[in-house]
């Protein structure tokens, strides 16, 4: 993975070797979860066996991470656009999402929206839906501070700079303050996509067919915990790899080419 | 240079009775001139003394308290309008150039007349090749901000600003920030443009600059303007104790 990115060809412009980068590592998760199944059943008792359902696990993980992840951005975004707010009681919203998602803990976020949610509003999701909402919320907090503080951290003289041209506020965000505040908050959100992937676990507690939930079922029916959570351990490992890869280039790209 | 002056001048930028605080500290006090249509102004003054912020007060980068400053026939108040209307008319060129790191030296000097004026791509993209060529960097369009060196940056800027047509150019000490062996290259784009008859407001400590092509100097200390006059008569004639002592050290 680590050499993805200089493999490609110099002639291409920045953002199109990072895309194609992107994409070949989405590519290569797919594959890998696609193959999955073929080396596990390779593996003596009681992994061989149960090796289309970790591969269906691995899936359901990747699916939740995915998912929940871009909705994360998507929130994370907005949230930063309003603790940004001069309307104070869209800041003062903002600042209270953030504090009590950040405050309280993961576990308590997926059973509130699995179980309290459904007597609040009428609105009864399936638990994998129930696990992707709490998830994205969960992120979005996270995000939310990671794209404020890359907000926050383009140089005031790049506003003034634009702003003197006589572009508008809202032209000088789009054009100058949010393309350089993204570089600087991608490699703290694809760490939350990677803790996010790890994160996913939790949702087995409200009973969603997921990667750990495989793992944890198998073991009490084979009463063989070691090679089963170190299987379940395995995977998970693979995946936030392929992962840290992705956010490693992305990462190394930036830093070359974005100082001034 | 001082043709223009000779005919009957015409006040392009009025300030009267200009006046800002920060906090406690009174950094403009009751500051009134004028600045007319073709005249270069260089601004002397030590650190603190409140010239940057004056400069900056004429594009509203830095709002005043008090007194009225009118640029163009359009007051700089709080009124969006009218300062988007003035900054369009007003190029401002930085200390620290302030290019846009993520676009390319064309995409700089492009990105306004595009978004703002609403320039067709290929129209704005020859008007910045010219304006590039003029500053020498017909070599550079492709370029990062990183990949060219800080005199280059610098003349960026400044045909960034021109890509605007501004009928003012402000400098906020165009070449402080840079090493002694590339000051000259941006002087010298400068001082073309002061021959080409364009209105600039100088800050500097450029006292070269100041003699060749000033059509006047004006000395701020305290917030105040202590003297005004053309270059020869400035730096020839310096009874004040205040600016031969400021001018010695320069020298030095």
């Amino acid at each position: 993975m680590k050499p993805a990115l200089s493999l490609l060809p110099r002639s291409w412009s920045r953002e199109k070797r990072s895309a194609v980068a992107i994409a070949l590592a989405m590519a290569g998760m797919v594959l890998f979860l696609w193959l999955l199944a073929i080396p596990l059943s390779w593996m003596p008792e009681p992994i061989g066996p149960a090796a289309e359902l970790f591969a269906t696990g691995a899936w359901i993980t990747l699916k939740l991470t995915v998912i929940s992840g871009l909705a994360g951005i998507l929130i994370g975004f907005v949230i930063a656009m309003a603790k940004l707010s001069r309307i104070w009681p869209v800041r003062w919203f903002a600042q209270f999402y953030i504090w009590v998602l950040r405050g309280t803990p993961l576990i308590v976020q997926l059973y509130f929206v699995c179980f309290a949610l459904p007597d609040l509003i009428p609105l009864q999701l399936s638990d994998i839906n129930s696990a992707i909402v709490a998830l994205a919320l969960n992120v979005g907090a996270y995000n939310a501070e990671a794209i404020r503080a890359g907000i926050m951290a383009v140089h005031k003289g790049q506003t003034e700079a634009a702003r003197s041209l006589g572009l508008s506020p809202w032209q000088t965000f789009s054009a100058v303050v949010f393309p350089q505040s993204f570089r600087i908050a991608l490699p703290a959100l694809v760490n939350n996509f990677v803790s996010l992937l790890k994160d996913s676990s939790l949702a087995s507690v409200i009973g969603v067919v997921e990667l750990m939930t495989i793992g944890s079922r198998l073991k009490a029916e084979t009463f063989q915990p070691a090679p089963v959570l170190a299987a379940t351990a395995i995977i998970y490992l693979a995946m936030t790899t392929i992962m840290t890869q992705v956010s490693n280039a992305i990462e190394r790209q930036l830093d070359v080419q974005n100082h001034q | 240079m001082t043709v223009a002056t000779e005919t009957k001048p015409v006040p392009l930028i009025t300030a009267e009775n200009v006046d800002k605080h920060f906090g406690s500290f009174h950094v403009i006090k009751n500051v009134s001139t004028v600045f007319n249509q073709g005249e270069v102004t260089v601004i002397i003054g030590a650190s603190g003394s409140g010239k940057s912020t004056f400069l900056r007060m004429l594009n509203r980068l830095e709002t005043h308290d008090a007194g009225r400053i009118v640029i163009d026939g359009i007051e700089l108040n709080s009124d969006m309008k009218h300062i988007d209307a003035v900054r369009r008319e007003v190029g401002m060129v930085f200390q620290s150039f302030n290019l846009f790191p993520h676009l390319t030296v064309l995409e700089n000097v492009t990105l306004a007349p595009r978004r703002v004026r609403k320039t067709p791509k290929a129209e704005a993209q020859t008007q910045a090749q010219a304006l590039l060529a003029k500053v020498g960097l017909s070599a550079h369009v492709h370029k990062y901000p990183h990949q060219i060196s800080g005199g280059q940056q610098q003349r960026v800027a400044i045909a960034r600003a021109l890509a605007m047509q501004p009928k003012v150019m402000l400098f906020d000490e165009p070449t402080s920030a840079l090493d002694p062996e590339m000051i000259k290259e941006v002087l010298d784009v400068m001082k073309d443009l002061a021959r080409s008859g364009m209105t600039m407001i100088v800050v500097t400590h450029e006292m070269g600059f100041a003699r060749d092509v000033a059509d006047r100097v004006i000395f701020f200390e305290h917030g105040q303007i202590l003297a005004e006059a053309p270059p020869g008569e400035f730096f020839g004639n310096t009874k004040n104790e205040r600016i031969r002592a400021f001018l010695g050290q320069i020298a030095n």
